[in-house]
């Protein structure tokens, strides 16, 4: 199937629970979610569309806009088109639902964006520290206003 | 620490960060008797926060950090780096400098394949002399790494708009001598390793990953395709010169840890295959387009796939009207992987004995994953 | 045995040519240290492959009796062979509390010198903020021939001391 069929019948599916779903080139989707549907759209995105394989996760900071976005990346073994799957929250309070119960093998990319971010996942089984010392004190490194060298002792 | 609790009636065993083997890294082994019950990882002691200093970097200096990565085939990961820049800037690559890249990717490959079987013998029947054997075959590569490009191991030789310098004279018939030279030794290790009984003995039917499995986990590279599913980047998006070379995805059908090791090694012939093809038909003309090292980005986003060593690597690549990167995101293959290696205790029953074993047969590279 | 060495020195200095017998021992036990350093398997970077490729068969550094070990309580020496990040700086600490004395550090790379290209890092330390170093080579990475003339540097050094232990 080409990727303008793959977003048309998407779009159809979801047409309100989704802010938008863009082709950016061959072989490359990329679908917005709204924060209400997060999990239920990321099932059917696994059951009936096909996309099983997870490949990662991670975030951008847009401290001009506060926001945060956390995206991730998914895989359709037949077809071989890449998806990226966007949520967007705001910056003060990052709050999302952990998608470990929909593709298990996200767990290591979502704690490892809890330390370099502060995204606060909930329902993650195994939230413990992943990259960094198990002392550290000082921020999280990969906002673009961590000032500074890492603290500990 | 912050681990999990111990379970009753279970002893756990740390098998910590300076071990006998290669790379850095604690795995706890959750063990009763003979069998393991759970293996957790604890990864991060190579930790370097590559993702935070390339937002400091021009992009010509930017291929500096990200080739330290995997030393072992540095020329696939730069590649990947390298081809999100000029999709985000619109730069076109000449022909010969996309065979030029071809040839670089496939030698590296072949210099990290090598090193992981050599490993894989040192861990399965404590094998040193075949350890050193590929010693000596990998040197025969990193002379004509240095004599292309003045470095063995980290040549930063690709630039955003083709390669850095053209062949050296008679640099194609050296190719070719160390291909024929290279098969020759090919047919020594077949002989010397895989049909060995102790190899057999040890590496048939151990942690066998079922191809439903490998797909909802996440696995990459050798990993899947030796469970029989033949998802390779170079046959499914083609990038450099891989549209035009003939080679094999190769698959297994036997899902355990020797079908991976078989995979490595075919991979190898195919690999040198397509280096006999280039050093015959490679195309003449420029080898680089023009670039500026002080160029400004425009506002765009760019995902790129490559297929390393040891699977599949995407960069995400943010750029704005700044000669630095917004947002570099790396996802690496091995960190996939070691999540898989982590079920494999539920999956399957495992001895202790067998972790060696199981561990390069799933061919970790921590620097990779802690990046 | 420094102390005890220190004593005999002292008494027997009256004799005339003891001198002469200490100097021999010393460079006697000072040749027979130097041709066997046994350093510690401590790989925690990119220059991992180059020390392997060094130990290897065209640059074989065993022939100067260097030969990685496993096991921290049987060795000479610590080579810290790469980046060293702030998780793994403890353990290179306990690691030198660990080994026998008389004990030497030798920083291979110039990560470990001064952060080499990681220099604006959060999570990399340099590696005399934690144990005191002998020999520094710099190199990213170093080729074979500069660690074997690291390794001699450390041999001259083992040489020159007066007495077993007592570094100048």
């Amino acid at each position: 199937m080409s990727e303008e069929t793959i977003i048309n019948r998407i779009k159809e599916a979801h047409r309100d629970q989704i802010e938008s779903a863009t082709v950016m080139r061959v072989k490359r989707l990329s679908v917005v979610v709204k924060n209400e549907n997060f999990i239920e759209v990321a099932e059917s995105l696994r059951d009936t569309f096909g996309f099983t394989q997870p490949a990662a996760g991670g975030g951008v900071d847009y401290p001009s806009e506060n926001r945060m976005q956390m995206i991730y990346y998914i895989t359709n073994p037949e077809d071989k088109v890449l998806l990226t799957y966007r949520i967007n929250v705001p910056r003060d309070a990052p709050k999302l639902p952990s998608l470990t119960k929909v593709w298990e093998a996200l767990s290591f990319h979502e704690r490892e964006a809890h330390e370099m971010f502060g995204f606060e996942f909930e329902g993650h089984p195994n939230m413990i520290p992943f990259l960094l010392p198990p002392d550290w004190r000082g921020g999280h490194p990969l906002r673009k206003d961590f000032k500074g060298e890492g603290v500990t002792e | 620490m912050t681990e999990p609790l111990i379970p009753p009636d279970v002893m756990r065993v740390s098998w910590g960060p300076q071990h006998p083997m290669s790379g850095q890294t604690r795995i706890l082994l959750d063990i009763d008797g003979e069998r393991v019950h759970k293996i957790i990882a604890d990864l991060g002691f190579t930790h370097r926060g590559i993702e935070k200093i390339l937002e400091n970097r021009t992009f010509f200096q930017g291929v500096i950090p990200i080739e330290r990565m995997v030393m072992a085939d540095t020329a696939n990961i730069g590649l990947g780096y390298i081809t999100a820049i000029e999709e985000a800037l619109g730069i076109q690559v000449p022909e010969r400098a996309q065979w030029i890249r071809s040839l670089l990717c496939e030698m590296g490959r072949i210099n990290s394949h090598l090193y992981a079987f050599g490993l894989q013998a040192e861990a399965t029947g404590y094998f040193p002399a075949v350890f050193l054997w590929t010693t000596t075959d990998r040197t025969l590569l990193l002379d004509l790494f240095e004599e292309l490009t003045g470095a063995r191991w980290s040549y930063n030789f690709f630039l955003p708009g083709g390669v850095y310098k053209d062949f050296p004279e008679r640099f194609q018939e050296k190719i070719i001598e160390a291909v024929h030279y290279l098969r020759r030794r090919f047919q020594d290790y077949w002989d010397a390793m895989v049909e060995n009984a102790v190899f057999e003995m040890r590496c048939n039917d151990v942690a066998v990953l079922k191809p439903e499995d490998a797909i909802y986990l996440g696995a990459t590279g050798p990993v899947l395709r030796g469970s029989g599913i033949a998802m390779d980047v170079r046959r499914d998006e083609p990038y450099a010169a891989y549209g035009d070379l003939d080679f094999q995805v190769i698959t297994e059908q036997a899902c355990d840890v020797m079908a991976r090791t078989k995979v490595r090694f075919k991979e190898i012939g195919q690999s040198l295959n397509m280096m006999e093809q280039i050093a015959n038909e490679i195309p003449g003309g420029e080898i680089r387009a023009r670039a500026s090292p002080f160029m400004r980005g425009k506002e765009a986003e760019v995902l790129s796939r490559v297929e390393t060593a040891r699977g599949e690597l995407q960069i995400h690549l943010y750029t704005e009207a700044t000669p630095n990167p917004y947002r570099v995101k790396i996802n690496s293959p091995t960190l996939r992987n070691m999540y898989v290696f982590e079920r494999l205790a539920e999956l399957n029953e495992i001895l202790v004995a067998d972790i060696p074993v199981v561990i390069n047969s799933i061919d970790p590279w921590y620097l990779d994953s802690d990046r | 045995m420094v102390e005890e060495s220190k004593e005999l020195r002292r008494n027997f200095d009256y004799v005339p040519g003891s001198g002469a017998v200490y100097n021999v021992i010393d460079y006697i036990a000072g040749w027979a240290r130097k041709y066997s350093i046994w350093p510690i398997h401590l790989v925690t970077g990119c220059c991992g492959p180059e020390f392997m490729q060094t130990s290897g068969s065209e640059y074989d550094m065993e022939r100067l009796g260097v030969l990685p070990f496993a096991s921290v309580r049987q060795c000479d020496c610590i080579m810290v062979v790469g980046v060293l990040s702030r998780k793994m700086a403890l353990r290179v600490k306990y690691l030198y509390e660990q080994m026998g004395e008389p004990k030497y550090v030798v920083s291979v790379g110039a990560c470990p010198t001064g952060k080499g290209p990681f220099y604006d890092s959060y999570a990399v330390v340099a590696v005399d903020e934690v144990v005191p170093v002998d020999v520094y080579i710099p190199g990213c990475p170093p080729r074979p021939e500069a660690i074997i003339q690291g390794m001699m540097l450390l041999q001259e050094k083992i040489m020159k001391e007066k007495r077993i232990g007592v570094k100048e």
